[in-house]
């Protein structure tokens, strides 16, 4: 390890002495991309700052710094990108666009690792560049989360290009959610939890509220953790002892164990979910009753109704 | 010894069998050997046991026979006299070979099939061992639905036989032997000399008309080989042959091939020509000669020769394609690629068409002629938008909830600055600590995954068998259902003894011994559900009967 995590120890509360022991396992040259995607739904926040004092943005925030610096000290290889996901768009906050501006703000006052300094100043600066900006439109109150992750693997995609062929690369993405699932997402979604399976790319959950659907559907299908953390204050905790260790480690670690994921499907006319259905062979919409028209797509189906077995009739006894 | 009442067939003296002399007598029903001045047989097998005889190669010294049995294994004699081994070990395996065929049952074969089942399937071996040797089922029951598969396979396998062509070499693979004295010596196999009747009809009707009436079958083929026809000029046609017929046919056939010209109208042969440079390189005004008076004797050898090629290949190739085992009546054969059938083809004009139409037309090029398909038209493309995920109930902000919200969010994030010293307090570390150890309240699922450690391999091996014999007794009850012949219903009430000796004798001991060793796992809860089906099932049918009856 560097000299300069001598100082970075003394700072830090105790459970970062199983950072040693994670780098002495990790495998040279090869670099590790964590983005972690933070929903910064004012909306949600806003209101859940004031039922509960005791863990707001900022310290969600600041939870997800420690846990990005944390990922960049382990290994020099090792990268970072942080997505904040709003409700009007979603934005970079590291690697942001002021990094080529200013070099003066660059120098820490506290003899920090140059490259975390400068991170969690320009994290700070972004964040709050956003929320200032905020306006309310009043149409959309749900979290862009769809479009953070196509951002999210766009920029891994970018990475892998310019690291070189030579040059091996494992990117991981973690889905820090607040607000509720948004339903009209549902296409976007899942279209970008195939495309980070075909690119081995793991997505990891971390829920702070209510359990959401999708996202337990993308962890299993891309082989990441998916976890609702019963405290919200020990977030960072938890960040660090289940989502910092990549996939290698993780398999020599014991974590909490895949939830069962329901699968099941909701038909399209009443929105329940259901177990058996009928689906339209033109445009694959889902039915919980076999209807004749399909109302989607307006093509007409004939089905055939299994054959009426008739009773025997019995022969009356003939009386001896 | 061998009863009086056997009829000793033949006696080798001086046969060794295991470096020991003695003697080998061939019997009615079976063969057998006895050491030298012993009157008693060591070795004694009846033709029956016996699948087949193996015999040592001409050239070796050792002169040897060997009997395999069904059961596999082998017994040699060594006919170790020195003057008569030969004859002897001729006679001996000739007897054999009409003997045996007469011995062959098909029952021993089955029992061959049974073993080699028994022995390449460890899990049929084991089940076999769990239900027949225990005695909970019969052994027919057993084999009664594993063996219907091998009878019918071997038909099968019979009919899809290919048929065998004709080499091109056949007659050049015969290759002379020099005898030592000036002579010839050629080997004929039967093979070799199916092929020539199959290539040459001719030969094999001169083969029909003499043998056996005027030659014998060596002197035919002596003859065959030293006739002209064989050899490679074919100039005189000397008229005591036998064969000379044949080589007139075959020139007829020759002249009949060319004229009918090949089948294919785009293949134009006659352009093609030997055009070789005759002296001068072609600049020397020699006039072309096409009289066959004035061609050296070289070029007409050559001639004859390639005449013969050409119709030996056209031969080659008319037999192949001929169907086998066609009465042997040339006029019947109906192919019109040999030069010896009197055939007319009927059929050059339409084949040209078909040929021009096959180079000018592509077919993926054409008109498809797809199954119709039915147009995709949305009326309700939204539907996709939120996709078959349920409807989860919302929950509804004021617009001043919004906007509160948003001003209190706007407020506390503009004074942000990272405090990463109070990120976590230690009373909180510890209990996320805690919840995440195993025991803890995210890891509860963890400990129940560790059974199959907990559960030492030989219980699991034996409630593995447990339940392979089991699945086949379930398998042979649930069959009989439903109960239409009275041999099911003796069937189905038989299972269900069955069933209760296998849980009274298998089971109970194996739960038994599971509680002797504490463990509180309960590993045949399933195998008890599934006889507990059976047996309801049987009750059920049995009062049913019982209501039918009265």
């Amino acid at each position: 390890m560097h000299g300069e995590n001598t100082q970075l120890h003394a700072e830090r509360p105790q459970p970062i002495c199983r950072m040693v022991f994670y780098t002495f396992i990790s495998s040279e040259g090869e670099i590790s991309l964590l983005v972690v995607v933070v929903d910064v739904n004012p909306i949600w926040w806003g209101q859940h700052a004031q039922s509960e004092p005791e863990f707001t943005l900022s310290k969600c925030l600041d939870a997800v710094m420690v846990m990005g610096n944390a990922h960049m000290a382990m290994t020099r290889t090792n990268q970072l990108a942080v997505i904040a996901a709003h409700c009007q768009d979603s934005h970079f906050l590291y690697p942001s666009k002021r990094l080529k501006g200013n070099d003066d703000t660059s120098s820490s006052r506290d003899g920090k690792y140059e490259l975390l300094s400068v991170t969690n100043n320009l994290i700070a600066e972004e964040i709050r560049d956003i929320m200032s900006k905020t306006e309310l439109t009043g149409n959309s109150t749900d979290t862009l989360l769809a479009g953070s992750l196509a951002k999210a693997l766009c920029y891994i995609n970018r990475i892998s290009k310019e690291v070189g062929v030579a040059q091996e690369i494992k990117s991981r993405i973690l889905v820090i959610k607040a607000a509720d699932d948004c339903a009209l997402q549902y296409m976007n979604f899942m279209n970008v939890i195939f495309a980070a399976q075909k690119q081995n790319i793991l997505i990891d959950a971390c829920v702070l509220d209510s359990d959401s659907g999708l996202l337990q559907q993308a962890c299993d299908i891309t082989g990441g953790l998916y976890l609702k953390i019963p405290q919200k204050v020990a977030l960072a905790q938890y960040l660090l002892w289940v989502f910092l260790p990549d996939s290698e480690q993780r398999s020599l670690l014991v974590l909490p164990p895949p939830a069962h994921v329901d699968y099941r499907a909701a038909c399209f006319c009443h929105r329940t979910l259901i177990e058996i259905g009928y689906v339209c062979s033109v445009c694959l919409s889902i039915f919980c009753n076999f209807s004749p028209i399909c109302t989607t797509c307006e093509t007409a189906f004939k089905i055939q109704l299994p054959q009426m077995v008739k009773p025997k009739k019995k022969k009356p006894k003939l009386p001896a | 010894m061998a009863s009086l009442s056997e009829e000793v067939l033949l006696v080798v003296k001086k046969v060794r069998q295991k470096k020991q002399d003695g003697t080998l007598y061939l019997m009615a029903e079976r063969i057998a050997w006895g050491p030298e001045g012993k009157d008693r047989f060591t070795v004694s097998h009846s033709y029956s046991d016996i699948r087949c005889q193996k015999i040592s190669p001409d050239g070796k010294a050792k002169v040897q026979l060997q009997l395999v049995l069904h059961t596999g294994e082998s017994t040699t004699f060594h006919f170790a006299n020195e003057s008569t081994s030969r004859k002897d070990w001729e006679a001996a395996k000739e007897l054999l070979q009409q003997l045996l065929p007469k011995f062959k049952k098909k029952a021993n074969k089955e029992l061959e099939e049974k073993n080699k089942m028994l022995q390449e399937d460890p899990v049929l071996f084991q089940l076999y061992k769990d239900l027949v040797v225990s005695q909970v089922i019969s052994a027919e029951e057993f084999w009664a639905n594993r063996l219907g598969g091998i009878n019918n396979g071997e038909s099968a396998a019979c009919e899809n036989k290919q048929e065998v062509g004709i080499s091109g070499a056949f007659l050049a693979d015969i290759r002379p032997q020099t005898d030592g004295c000036n002579g010839l010596r050629y080997n004929l196999t039967a093979d070799i000399i199916e092929s020539i009747f199959r290539t040459y009809p001719a030969v094999k009707q001169k083969y029909k008309e003499n043998v056996p009436h005027n030659l014998t079958e060596k002197e035919f083929w002596t003859r065959f080989f030293q006739s002209h026809y064989f050899h490679r000029d074919r100039i005189s046609t000397g008229t005591q042959d036998i064969f000379s017929e044949c080589a007139r046919q075959d020139e007829k056939g020759l002249k009949s091939l060319v004229t009918q010209g090949v089948k294919n109208p785009m293949v134009d042969l006659l352009s093609l020509e030997d055009k070789t440079l005759d002296e001068g390189y072609g600049i020397s005004s020699a006039l072309p000669s096409t009289s066959h008076a004035s061609r050296t004797v070289k070029e007409s050898s050559n001639f004859a020769i390639i005449k013969r090629f050409n119709h030996h290949s056209a031969m080659v190739l008319a037999a192949g394609s001929r169907k086998r085992d066609v009465p042997a009546d040339q006029a019947s054969e109906t192919s019109s690629t040999d030069g010896n059938s009197r055939d007319s083809d009927f059929f050059q004009p339409p084949l040209k068409k078909v040929k021009l139409q096959e180079a000018i037309e592509y077919e993926d090029l054409q008109q498809e002629n797809r199954p119709k398909t039915v147009a995709l038209n949305l009326k309700k493309s939204d539907r996709y938008a939120h996709g078959p995920v349920p409807l989860q109930s919302q929950q509804y902000t004021t617009s001043q909830d919004i906007i509160n919200s948003v001003n209190y969010i706007k407020h506390e994030m503009s004074n942000y600055k990272p405090n990463l010293t109070q990120v976590l307090s230690s009373a909180a570390a510890s209990s996320a600590i805690a919840a995440l150890s195993p025991g803890g309240v995210l890891m509860q699922q963890v400990a129940q995954q560790a059974i199959n450690q907990m559960v030492p391999t030989e219980i699991q091996a034996e409630l593995k068998h447990l339940y392979v014999a089991a699945g086949e007794l379930l398998r042979h009850f649930w069959t009989c259902f439903p109960v239409n012949t009275a041999f099911l219903e003796e069937k189905v009430t038989k299972m269900k003894s069955n069933l209760e000796r296998f849980q009274i004798t298998k089971l109970r001991p194996f739960q038994e011994k599971i509680q002797r060793q504490y463990l509180s796992t309960n590993l045949t809860g399933h195998l008890e559900c599934m006889l507990q089906a059976a047996y309801s099932k049987f009750h059920i049918w049995q009062t049913r009967r019982m209501m039918r009856k009265t």
